[in-house]
């Protein structure tokens, strides 16, 4: 099992379009990224297409890797998440939630002092436990699975709008909780 | 969105809108605005980089599937069509090549000052163990900064410290490593605007901090490059060397 650091290892060597580093990054972890693709479009045929997407992505994007600051699993895991989530989204529409009033402004520019990330550890385990356990596996099988709000009402047998308050409260409070 | 509560204001609806990003709830309109505000605004980035962070606990429910045995062909196949990898050098050389190009054009006038300094030099308080890499980073007198950059193999951190940093505002200096060789320009990350700037060497590109290596700092976007390459101006660069 590669390590963290063999990873990013590899990623930086992709980066820098070494073809043997990005057929060892496959070995290493196209297992965990085919997981992904399968678990959210629940269709092999239609997740190889995405894992072939993934890694010609993971090639164009490896120096980006460097600016995120997240660990190399994760960032890898994320760029199949996306896409695969991306995917499920545009054959499967749901409505968009964005107030258009809210037109996601930028932030203020603000100081650099959150330049380094503090890791979280495994604070997360520890304050879903402070969830409700319905919405607790709400908010998992959202991650996991890539399930909409529509989908996750009509697994958990409540109206839209109340399972978007469930995972809305659920995320304030996991963020409340990780800032402790 | 949700309504936020008005005291918390902005900062709590960002945290609202990443978190329902990285879980993946949005539809597909809204995550292209989400990322299309990414690319644009680091301190959002930041936030999103934090929830996936923090929710990357979730991915142990990945258990590994063993995909098709030939997926991977069909992915070289993609990448790299049959004599292209001579293009693909090409291609990654054409970036250093512009960068000759702008240097001997556009700053024909920059005098590219590399001065190597010392322990003995005074230019570095104290002795270390672990012999760092010192550049002074300058350009001519119309170059309104100067850095001396101090790479610490012992904890991955390269120090900058600005020398005379004055640089318009709403413009962020962004440091590279150019392996030379043809290879794209690496990004070693974005200096802090004011003060005495650290940046975090990610571990990937440690490996490559050697003498010889050159340093080059650009001019970008706040925030950094949109691109992953130099976009802007290069203002100055220089060798590292062991000291």
């Amino acid at each position: 099992m590669a390590t963290d650091a063999d990873i990013a290892v590899l990623i930086g060597k992709v980066a820098l379009r070494d073809r043997a580093a990005l057929s060892a990054l496959y070995s290493a972890i196209a297992p965990k990224l085919f997981s992904v693709c399968l678990r959210i479009l629940k269709d092999r045929s239609d997740a190889e297409d995405a894992l072939q997407e993934v890694f010609v992505k993971i090639w164009q994007r490896a120096d980006r890797f460097a600016a995120t600051g997240i660990s190399p699993i994760g960032w890898l895991v994320a760029v199949a998440r996306n896409h695969s989530i991306d995917v499920l989204r545009a054959r499967k529409p749901v409505s968009d939630s964005i107030e258009e009033s809210f037109d996601i402004a930028d932030s203020a520019p603000g100081p650099e002092a959150e330049t380094v990330m503090k890791g979280e550890g495994k604070r997360i385990d520890r304050c879903m436990e402070e969830l409700e356990s319905d919405r607790a596996m709400a908010v998992r099988s959202a991650y996991v699975e890539g399930l909409s709000y529509q989908e996750l009402a009509e697994r958990h047998g409540v109206p839209l709008n109340t399972m978007r308050t469930w995972l809305r409260r659920s995320l304030m409070k996991l963020k409340e909780c990780l800032d402790r | 969105m949700t309504k936020p509560d008005q005291s918390e204001g902005d900062r709590s609806r960002d945290e609202l809108l990443a978190g329902e990003y990285v879980l993946g709830v949005l539809s597909l309109a809204d995550r292209a605005r989400v990322e299309a505000r990414l690319s644009r605004d680091k301190s959002f980035a930041r936030i999103v980089a934090r929830w996936q962070e923090n929710l990357a606990d979730f991915n142990d429910d990945y258990e590994d599937v063993v995909p098709p045995a030939k997926a991977f062909s069909k992915i070289e196949a993609r990448l790299f069509p049959k004599n292209s990898f001579a293009m693909e050098l090409a291609a990654a050389g054409s970036w250093w090549n512009s960068l000759l190009l702008w240097r001997g054009l556009a700053f024909a006038s920059l005098a590219l000052l590399i001065t190597y300094a010392s322990l003995q030099s005074g230019w570095i308080g104290s002795l270390s163990p672990s012999q760092p890499l010192v550049a002074r980073l300058t350009g001519d007198e119309g170059t309104t900064i100067g850095l001396l950059a101090r790479y610490d193999a012992g904890n991955g951190q390269l120090r900058l410290t600005p020398v005379a940093a004055k640089v318009a505002e709403q413009r962020s200096l962004q440091l590279w490593l150019v392996p030379g060789g043809g290879n794209p320009a690496i990004s070693l990350g974005v200096v802090p605007q004011t003060g005495d700037g650290t940046v975090e060497i990610p571990a990937a590109v440690r490996p490559r901090l050697k003498d010889g290596v050159t340093f080059a700092v650009s001019v970008e976007p706040l925030g950094g490059s949109p691109t992953g390459q130099p976009t802007g101006p290069v203002v100055a660069s220089g060798l590292a060397k062991n000291i």
